[in-house]
C-alpha cells in the first residue's frame, strides 16, 4: 500500500470512535468488490456478450440469473456482518514479546446463522495479521481470539480490529473496522536467563515492612544455593514446583529469626541501559513470586514494598511495564 | 484471506487423514468420514462431471475419454490424498488436446473446436487447484461450459440440466466460503439455491428489458451445422430419414378455424432440375426476362395463422399455399421466389416466429405455353427407357384432345390408385432407373419415389412438371391448440402445367396412399421398448402425456426461446408507451432499478426496526431518560428506571405515571397473564408527560 494510503487509512481509522461493545449496522459496514468479484463481472461480461453474438436466449437467462444470483449474494454478504454486536473482553496484561489475546464474543439476534466470519487486527502498517475465523448460530454468540503481537512494554490501546466475510460468494468483501476502548498493559519482557536473586537483607522490625511477625515461627525461604543442607529444603514447595514443571528449590533460611527482605532495585541488578534493567527486575518479580518469596520493588521516584501474592506481583509488574 | 478455498487448494495436507479414511472400509462409509478438503473436492469434481455430462452429445469421443480421465485420476489422488501431479503433465495433456482439437475439428478457433477445448481446459484446471484464485478460474469456466451448452439446444430439457449445473457451482461457491469445522454441503446448497430464487425476479426483469441487439460481430457462420430438416436435393432415401424423425419443424396456431387437412401444404424448396439420381432447384439457362414469374392470383377468404418455426440453418420460410404478403420476420425480410416459395435474407439459425395470411383458393404461373417452361419437360438422357415407353404408350392412348394434359394426369393417378402400388417406409435401395422399378418392378415406396416417378412421367409426355418440397398435414395439440408440424411430416409432392390452368398441385402419394394426405394417418417409425410398452399398455396415456409435453415446450418456445425485440417493444407498448423504442426500453430498464434500489432501502429501514418490538418500545423510553439524565439509563431493566424516576424527579404526578408505566411494561413481558398489548402501552406512552429536565 502505498504512504499516501496508509495515511488515508490511519485517517479513516481514527475517526472511527472507540467502544467496547460495537453493533454492526449499515452505517459502519463497508462493501467492496474483491478481484474474485471483478472476475466475476467479467465472466458475466462474456456471457452476454457470447448471447448477443449468438442470439441466444437462453443464454440471456442464464447471464441473468448468475447476475441475480451475484446481486443477492452481494446484499447476504453484508447482511452476514450487519447486525452482529461486537464484544471485547478486557485483555489480560502480557509480556512483550508474547501476543495478546483479545476475547471477542459476536452476538447474533438473527435468525439464520452466519457464516465465515473473520476477524483480526490491522497492524500499525495496515498490515492484516492472520484472521480468525467464526461461525455464529442463529440467535446465539460466538467466541473468537484475536492474537496480535504485543508491541513494547506500557500501556496500549488496542489497534483497530477488522471483522470481515466473503460469505457466500467471495465476489464481495464486507467489513468493519472497529476500535475497542480497553487499552492493554504490556509488561517487559523478563530477561531469558536471570541471574539468581539478589540476597534478601535483613532489616530489624523495619517499619516498612508489609508484613509483621505477629508469632515466634516464622519460614524464611530463599532459592536454593549450592551447599545447603538437605535438612533445610523445603520439600513441600519443592514438590510443587515438580508438578508444575520446574526445578526449582527453596531452602529454608537458617536460623532466621529475623525477617529476611528482599529488594529488588533497579540500581543494584547489574546493567546499565533502562530496558535491561527493568528486563532483569521483571525475570527476577516472576522468579521472585514463584519461589515464593516477599520481594519489594525499587524504582526511581516509586517503591513498592515487600509482599507477595498475585496482587502484588501484578502492582509490580504494572510499575515495571509505566516506568 | 488464503485460508478460504485452501480446502480445495491443499489437498497435499489432507494426506494423511485421507489415508487414515482409506482403510477397508467401504466406500459409503468413507465419504461420510472423507476429511472436509477432500470431500469438497469430490463434490466439485461431481458438479465439473455433470457439466461435461451435459456436453457429451456435443463434444468429440476423444474429449469425452480424455475429460473423463482427468476427472477419475483427480478424485483418485484426492481418495487416497496424493500429491497433484506436476506441470509436466499439465503442459502435455494441454499439448495433447491442442494436437487432438486440430485433427478433429481443422482449427482451433471457431465454435465446436472452442467448445471442446473449453472442457478439456476445465477438467485440466481441476489438476491444478492450488490458490484461491485456480479455484475461481475452474468456477468461471463451469459457467462458461455451461453457456456452450446452449449452441447446440436451447430445450426445456436442457435449461432444467444446466440450473442443475448452476446450482451445484454456486453450492460449490458458496461451500468455499465457509471455512470453518465442516459444514454439511446441504447448508450450501440451501443458500445457493435461496440466493437462485431470489435472483430470479432480478433475472426476469432483465430479461424482459434488457435491449436485444444485432450480433455485435459478424454472425457465427458455424452457428447450426448438423441439424436435420428438409434439405436442397432430393436424392431417394433421403425424406425416408426425416420420416422416422418426429423432432417439431413448425408450431402453427391458425386465428380461426384450421383449413382442411387436405389444404395442409407448407411450402418448401421446389426442385426442377434432375440428372437421374437427384432433384436440384431450378437453374435456367433463359435469361431474366424469359423466366417464369408467379403470377400468383388468390380468391377467397384469407387465413391469418403463426408461425413458430424450430431453427433449420437455412433461408426457408414455410407458409401454407399460397402467401401474397410477405410475413414480417424479425431481424430479417422476407420475400418470394418465381416458384413461390418464400425466403429470407439469412439463414433461420433461431427459433422464429411469424404471422403470416393464405388463401388456399389460388392459381399460379403462365396460363398459356412460355418459352421457359421447356425447364419443367427436361429429362436426362440414358435413364428410365421403360417409363419414357409408358409415357408414349399413354399419350397415344388418350390422344390429343383439348384437355389431353388433365386426361393424362388423371389416367396416372388412377394407375398409381389401382396398380397395386403401395406406401411404404421401406422401399429398399434403388438402382439407377428409380422411375422405372417404381412404375414396374417394386410398385411401392414413399413420397420420394412416387412424387419423382410421377414427375419423370409426365415430362415424358411432354408436360411440365416439377416437385415441390415441404411439410403436409399436422396435428392438433389438444392441450393448447397449436398444430404441430414434425419433420416426419416432410413431404413431397408434384405440380404440373396445364394449359388454361397454370400450375396444379397433383399429390401423387395421395392417391397410392390416400390415409398419408386425407387423414394423416402415419406408419409409425419403430418404437423404442419403453414408449412401445407405454403404448401398448395405455395408448391415450401415451398420447396424452406427449400432448402435455410438447404444450409445455411450446410454452417454453413461444415465451422464453421467441422473446424477441419485437416482443419487447409489445411489453412496453402494453405498458402505455405509444411509439416504444431502444431508449424507452433503457428507461424503462433504469426505472425499474431505481424502483427496486429504493424497495432494497426501504427494506433495510423495515429491517432495522424489525428488533423486539418490545425492547424497542423500552429502548425509546431509555433514550428518552437518558436525555433527562438518568445514568446508565441504557442498562436498567424497567423496574429499576422506574425507582430512579421516582428518586430523581420525586413524587409527582407525572413521575408517579411514567413509572407506573415502566412496570406495567415490564409486567406485559414477563408476567404470566398480563391483559396488557403492547399496543396499549405504546399508546400509553405517547400520553406520558415527562418530567422536565435539570428539575429534579
Amino acid at each position: 500500500m502505498s504512504a499516501l494510503g496508509q495515511r488515508l487509512q490511519r485517517w479513516f481509522h481514527s475517526r472511527v470512535p472507540r467502544t467496547d461493545t460495537l453493533a454492526l449496522t449499515q452505517r459502519n459496514v463497508y462493501i467492496l468488490p474483491t478481484r474474485a468479484g471483478a472476475m466475476l463481472a467479467l465472466t458475466l461480461l462474456v456471457l452476454l456478450v457470447a448471447s448477443i453474438n449468438y442470439q441466444l436466449n437462453l443464454g440471456y437467462l442464464l447471464t441473468f440469473l448468475l447476475a441475480g444470483a451475484t446481486v443477492v449474494g452481494m446484499h447476504v454478504c453484508h447482511g452476514n456482518l450487519r447486525g452482529i454486536v461486537l464484544h471485547l473482553s478486557p485483555p489480560a496484561a502480557v509480556h512483550a514479546g508474547q501476543a495478546v489475546v483479545l476475547d471477542v464474543q459476536l452476538t447474533s439476534e438473527r435468525k439464520r446463522a452466519r457464516y465465515g466470519l473473520g476477524l483480526g487486527v490491522i497492524g500499525v502498517d495496515a498490515a492484516h495479521t492472520p484472521l480468525a475465523w467464526t461461525d455464529v448460530p442463529a440467535q446465539s454468540s460466538a467466541r473468537v481470539q484475536v492474537s496480535w503481537p504485543a508491541p513494547q512494554r506500557g500501556l496500549h490501546a488496542i489497534p483497530p480490529i477488522q471483522a470481515q466475510t466473503l460469505f457466500p460468494l467471495g465476489t464481495f468483501r464486507v467489513w468493519t473496522v472497529w476500535r475497542p476502548a480497553a487499552q492493554v498493559l504490556v509488561y517487559p519482557a523478563p530477561e531469558a536467563a536471570p541471574p539468581a536473586l539478589p540476597a534478601g537483607s535483613s532489616e530489624p522490625g523495619s517499619a516498612g515492612s508489609a508484613r509483621q511477625q505477629d508469632s515466634g515461627e516464622f519460614d524464611g525461604v530463599r532459592a536454593y544455593r549450592r551447599g545447603d543442607p538437605q535438612k533445610t529444603v523445603v520439600w513441600k514447595k519443592a514438590a510443587q514446583a515438580f508438578a508444575a514443571g520446574r526445578d526449582d528449590l527453596v531452602s529454608r533460611d537458617a536460623l532466621s529469626s529475623q525477617r529476611q527482605q528482599l529488594w529488588l532495585d533497579h540500581a543494584q541488578c547489574g546493567h546499565s541501559a533502562l530496558e535491561a534493567r527493568l528486563s532483569r527486575l521483571t525475570a527476577w518479580v516472576l522468579m521472585a513470586e514463584r519461589l515464593g518469596l516477599d520481594y519489594g520493588l525499587r524504582l526511581p521516584g516509586r517503591e513498592l514494598p515487600p509482599s507477595q501474592g498475585a496482587t502484588h506481583q501484578a502492582r509490580c509488574l504494572e510499575a515495571l511495564a509505566l516506568a | 484471506m488464503k485460508v478460504l478455498l485452501q480446502q480445495l487448494a491443499t489437498v497435499r495436507s489432507a494426506g494423511a487423514a485421507a489415508r487414515n479414511a482409506q482403510s477397508n472400509t467401504a466406500t459409503a462409509a468413507r465419504t461420510a468420514t472423507l476429511p472436509r478438503d477432500a470431500r469438497d473436492t469430490l463434490f466439485l469434481l461431481g458438479v465439473i462431471g455433470w457439466v461435461v455430462l451435459l456436453q457429451i452429445g456435443h463434444i468429440p469421443w476423444w474429449c469425452t475419454a480424455l475429460t473423463a480421465a482427468v476427472l477419475g485420476w483427480r478424485s483418485v489422488l484426492t481418495l487416497r490424498g496424493r500429491p497433484l501431479p506436476g506441470w509436466a503433465w499439465r503442459v502435455g495433456l494441454l499439448a495433447l488436446t491442442l494436437g487432438a482439437t486440430w485433427l478433429t475439428h481443422r482449427t482451433l478457433l471457431g465454435r465446436d473446436a472452442g467448445v471442446t477445448l473449453i472442457v478439456v481446459l476445465l477438467a485440466l484446471k481441476t489438476l491444478e487447484l492450488r490458490a484461491r484464485r485456480d479455484a475461481f478460474v475452474v468456477f468461471f469456466l463451469g459457467f462458461f461450459t455451461l453457456l456452450t451448452h446452449f449452441f447446440y439446444s436451447q430445450s426445456l430439457l436442457t435449461a432444467a440440466g444446466i440450473l442443475i449445473a448452476l446450482l451445484g457451482l454456486l453450492t460449490a461457491l458458496v461451500n468455499a466460503h465457509m471455512p470453518v469445522g465442516r459444514p454439511p454441503l446441504l447448508q450450501a446448497a440451501r443458500t445457493a439455491a435461496t440466493m437462485t430464487a431470489l435472483g430470479a425476479p432480478i433475472m426476469l426483469v432483465l430479461f424482459l428489458l434488457f435491449p436485444r441487439m444485432a450480433p455485435l460481430w459478424g454472425l457465427p457462420n458455424d452457428g447450426m451445422t448438423g441439424r436435420s430438416g428438409l434439405s436442397a436435393q432430393m436424392r431417394v432415401g433421403q425424406v425416408a430419414q426425416l420420416a422416422l424423425d418426429d423432432s417439431v419443424a413448425l408450431r402453427v396456431r391458425f386465428d380461426g378455424a384450421p383449413p382442411a387437412q387436405r389444404d395442409l401444404y407448407f411450402r418448401g424448396p421446389v426442385l426442377s432440375d434432375f440428372d437421374g439420381v437427384e432433384w436440384r432447384p431450378l437453374r435456367s439457362a433463359f435469361p431474366a426476362s424469359m423466366a417464369l414469374q408467379a403470377e400468383l392470383v388468390v380468391s377467397g377468404p384469407g387465413l391469418r395463422y403463426e408461425v413458430t418455426m424450430e431453427p433449420h440453418n437455412r433461408p426457408w420460410l414455410f407458409l401454407l399455399e399460397a402467401a401474397v404478403t410477405a410475413p414480417e420476420v424479425p431481424r430479417t425480410e422476407a420475400y418470394m421466389t418465381p416458384d413461390l416459395q418464400w425466403l429470407t435474407r439469412r439463414p433461420m439459425s433461431e427459433l422464429v416466429r411469424y404471422r403470416a395470411e393464405s388463401f388456399t383458393d389460388f392459381r399460379h404461373g403462365p396460363l398459356r405455353p412460355t418459352v421457359a417452361l421447356q425447364d419443367h419437360l427436361e429429362l436426362p438422357p440414358g435413364f428410365n427407357p421403360r417409363t419414357l415407353m409408358l409415357a408414349q404408350q399413354l399419350r397415344r392412348e388418350i390422344g390429343a384432345g383439348p384437355a389431353y394434359g388433365l386426361a393424362l394426369v388423371e389416367t396416372v393417378l388412377e394407375r398409381l390408385r389401382t396398380g397395386g402400388y403401395t406406401y411404404t417406409l421401406q422401399p429398399g435401395v434403388y438402382g439407377q432407373h428409380t422411375a422405372d422399378e417404381f412404375w414396374f418392378d417394386r410398385r411401392e415406396g414413399f413420397c420420394e419415389h412416387i412424387a419423382s416417378s410421377f414427375v419423370i412421367l409426365m415430362r415424358a409426355m411432354d408436360i411440365p412438371a416439377r416437385i415441390v418440397t415441404g411439410y403436409q398435414g399436422g396435428e392438433l395439440n389438444s392441450v393448447d391448440g397449436y398444430w404441430t408440424v414434425r419433420q416426419q411430416d416432410a413431404h413431397a409432392w408434384a405440380e404440373v402445367w396445364l394449359q388454361g390452368r397454370g400450375w396444379v398441385r397433383v399429390d401423387p402419394t395421395s392417391a397410392v396412399a390416400p390415409g398419408r394426405t386425407g387423414t394423416l394417418e402415419r406408419l409409425r417409425a419403430p418404437e423404442g421398448l419403453f414408449t412401445g410398452a407405454m403404448r401398448t399398455l395405455s395408448p391415450d396415456m401415451a398420447a396424452r402425456v406427449r400432448a402435455v409435453w410438447e404444450a409445455v415446450n411450446n410454452r417454453w418456445n413461444q415465451w422464453v426461446l421467441n422473446y424477441s425485440q419485437g416482443k419487447q417493444l409489445d411489453l412496453l407498448k402494453r405498458l402505455g408507451f405509444s411509439s416504444p423504442s431502444w431508449t424507452d426500453l433503457a428507461t424503462v430498464l433504469m426505472a425499474v432499478l431505481a424502483l427496486v434500489s429504493l424497495m432494497g432501502a426501504g427494506w433495510t429501514l423495515w429491517e432495522r426496526r424489525q428488533h423486539d418490538p418490545w425492547l424497542r418500545l423500552l429502548d425509546r423510553a431509555r433514550q428518552r431518560l437518558s436525555a433527562l439524565g438518568v445514568v446508565d439509563a441504557q442498562q436498567m431493566t424497567p423496574r429499576t428506571l422506574a425507582r430512579q424516576v421516582q428518586q430523581r424527579f420525586g413524587d409527582t404526578d407525572a413521575s408517579r405515571r411514567l413509572s407506573d408505566w415502566l412496570i406495567r411494561l415490564e409486567a406485559q413481558r414477563y408476567s404470566r397473564d398480563s391483559p396488557l398489548t403492547l399496543a396499549t402501552l405504546r399508546r400509553e406512552y405517547q400520553q406520558l408527560v415527562w418530567p422536565r429536565p435539570g428539575h429534579p
